[in-house]
């Protein structure tokens, strides 16, 4: 696991949450999903923080966040995002994390 | 805490949700472990059946989980504050609310796992010691996998691990309006649990009727028709929930008088105790009257009684009857007695039927008169009036409550009596109220249909109203016919005319009799007197004829004398 930790002290940055749930398929495909496109791409952002749900289930509640694997972007002026799913969709994406 | 009250059935674990209702169909309760499905079209409840049993579930000192994912905590809190119960998912520190609606805004790619649904619940679960979890329109969730498949595949995970942590889950969804086709995963779903409870909704003349059905709930003995449902303060009912068990009816043998002397007479003492009587007839054939003479005789032996009116406030009914030596007042001033005036057009049938029963269960009366109980065919309603009077009866029979119903007859009707001749079938004693129109007036008249178990009349007799109260009058049969109003009076004043004859004429004879006696003995009188007389005058006489003899004596003597005394005498 790729474990980064959470930028939340950083506005001026976009910065994004991974929610897993242990070793599950589809969140394993998520993370390797997510990193083939930050390293992808251009963009200015910070690798992803992980979170895992089976562990921190209270972050479930504090994010709003129910479903795995989800990404979570948080913007500059904190505005939030989600995208669920196992992010198979290459292009979706990257729209997404280009916040289009 | 996970014990409390459940109970087992051939192996399936039932927990009380206690809502008295839902228990009674379900025969105790929603499974103890594992999921039960509530699907309908929206506005039918669903919500309100999850947020119930949590309340439920907190007054029994159980702790429970709401997750919703189509309101906000705020949003499903207010929507409680409208019930009775409401206020207690606010305080309690045993009530967990999730708000779960930030599904509806995300964006999705690719298929996602339910885990971390699952760790949410087991620790909210476990924080509040809960047994229930609600899940409130998990349409919102599934909708978003790309197959059916997956989310029938989740369900069946959330199904497993309720089964095995012992949870009951209440799962609501919606259920697609039938012009557009089913999801898939709906109907995965529904072949998948085995507990699944409808809610639907349609509107009766423009008024909405609620039904609940229990489409499936395996394993298990439970009621499976259709059923009305209403929602008010204290959540939702299922009003015909109760089976009906015949064998607590009561046997009847006592006679209850029925505030009128002559129709006791009639019935043979009077109607059966826990019998129900059916008054039918037109408008103004005093139904309501014998009503009130029935409630006021009940009231009357010390006995409580409810008065149920549809057409008159109680006031008026007071005031009315009190004109025909009914009293009312006194017995409601005592406590004896009740009038609760309803509006038919103010409720659904079922609204009716769940008031009157809350009115029987409060008041517990011993005698029960519902004035005209045909106003219920005029409210709407998801099932028949009739079935809603059925079940009432069968309630009342059931406690032992004398009950008498009446029903307005139409004018028109052939039979003038049919209105509620359904019902009739259900009343042991039925008595029909007429006018009798003959010779230009209008006269009431009554008579006894049937009477079960009594040997009863079966003369139509004439029923007149006065200041002194009912009165049956006698029967004046005239050929075929029973003589009423002004041709019973005539008849009446007809036949006392000719006692009155017969007297004068015998007074008459009697006089005549004496004054014949009178004459007689002054005849007699008068003929002692004469016989008195003619015997002084025979006295009298008799004494002339000795002096007269005397006298000729004398003179011959002297004669002879004359003669010569010495060759005169020639016989000496």
């Amino acid at each position: 696991m790729n474990l980064t930790p959470a930028d939340d002290a950083h506005p001026k940055r976009t910065s994004l949450i991974l929610f897993v749930t242990g070793e599950a398929p589809r969140s394993r495909r998520a993370h390797h999903s997510l990193s083939a496109a930050l390293d992808d791409s251009s963009l200015d952002i910070a690798p992803a923080r992980e979170i895992d749900l089976l562990r921190e289930p209270q972050q479930a509640i504090r994010f709003g966040i129910f479903a795995t694997p989800a990404l979570m972007r948080i913007d500059a002026s904190g505005n939030r995002r989600v995208l669920y799913g196992d992010l198979s969709d290459e292009r979706r994406l990257k729209d997404f994390l280009a916040a289009l | 805490m996970k014990d409390t009250g459940t109970i087992a059935e051939h192996g399936l674990v039932k927990r009380a949700t206690g809502i008295h209702d839902l228990d009674t169909v379900t025969h105790g309760g929603l499974p103890s472990g594992g999921a039960t499905l509530v699907i309908g079209e929206p506005g039918c409840g669903k919500t309100i059946i999850g947020l119930q049993i949590l309340a439920s579930a907190l007054a029994r000192g159980e702790g429970g989980v709401f997750m919703s994912f189509e309101e906000s905590r705020d949003q499903i809190l207010r929507n409680a504050d409208a019930f009775r119960w409401g206020p207690r998912l606010r305080e309690s520190s045993r009530c967990e609310i999730i708000d779960g609606q930030s599904m509806r805004r995300a964006e999705f790619s690719g298929a996602f796992d339910i885990d971390g649904l699952l760790a949410v619940l087991d620790l909210c679960a476990r924080r509040v010691e809960g047994t229930w979890i609600v899940l409130d329109g998990i349409d919102q969730l599934l909708r978003r996998q790309l197959d059916s498949q997956t989310a029938i595949d989740q369900i069946a995970q959330l199904n497993d691990w309720c089964i095995e942590h012992e949870y009951s889950l209440l799962l609501t969804g919606k259920h697609i309006s039938s012009d557009r086709t089913q999801p898939d995963y709906l109907n995965g779903i529904e072949f998948m649990l085995s507990t699944i409870l409808v809610l639907s909704s349609t509107l009766v003349d423009k008024r909405l009727n609620r039904r609940f059905r229990i489409a499936k709930y395996r394993g298990t003995r439970h009621n499976p028709d259709e059923l009305a449902m209403l929602i008010d303060d204290g959540g939702i009912h299922l009003p015909y929930a109760d089976p009906f068990i015949p064998e607590t009816i009561p046997a009847a043998g006592e006679r209850l008088g029925t505030g009128i002397e002559r129709l006791d007479k009639i019935l043979d003492g009077g109607v059966y105790r826990g019998s129900i009587t059916l008054i039918s007839g037109q408008p103004g054939t005093s139904k309501t009257t014998l009503g009130a003479a029935f409630v006021a005789a009940a009231a009357g032996r010390g006995e409580r009684a409810l008065l149920i009116s549809f057409d008159e406030f109680a006031r008026q009914i007071v005031r009315n009857v009190a004109t025909l030596g009914i009293d009312l007042q006194t017995p409601i001033d005592s406590g004896h007695l009740r009038v609760v005036a309803r509006a038919s057009w103010d409720a659904l049938v079922e609204e009716h039927y769940m008031a009157l029963l809350a009115l029987i269960d409060e008041f517990q009366p011993d005698c029960l008169v519902i004035d005209p109980a045909s106003a219920l065919l005029k409210s709407s309603g998801a099932d028949s009036a009739f079935l809603a009077l059925e079940r009432l009866l069968a309630v009342t029979r059931t406690r032992g409550i004398t009950t008498l119903l009446t029903s307005l007859s139409e004018a028109d009707d052939p039979f003038g009596e049919s209105t509620l001749s359904h019902a009739s079938t259900l009343a042991d004693t039925w008595i029909v109220l007429r006018y009798q129109v003959k010779g230009g007036e209008r006269n009431r008249s009554l008579s006894v249909v049937k009477s079960r178990g009594t040997a009863h009349s079966n003369q139509v007799r004439e029923m007149t109203l006065s200041p002194q109260g009912i009165e049956l009058a006698d029967v004046y049969p005239y050929g075929s016919e029973v003589l009423m109003g002004t041709a019973r009076i005539q008849k009446e004043s007809e036949e006392f005319a000719l006692r009155q004859r017969q007297l004068k004429e015998r007074l008459r004879q009697q006089q005549r009799l004496e004054r014949e006696i009178d004459k007689t003995r002054a005849l007699v009188q008068q003929g002692q007197e004469e016989l008195e007389r003619l015997q002084e005058e025979l006295i009298a006489e008799s004494h002339d004829q000795k002096e007269v003899d005397r006298g000729v004596d004398q003179h011959q003597d002297s004669v002879i004398q004359r003669r010569n005394p010495g060759q005169g005498g020639l016989a000496q």
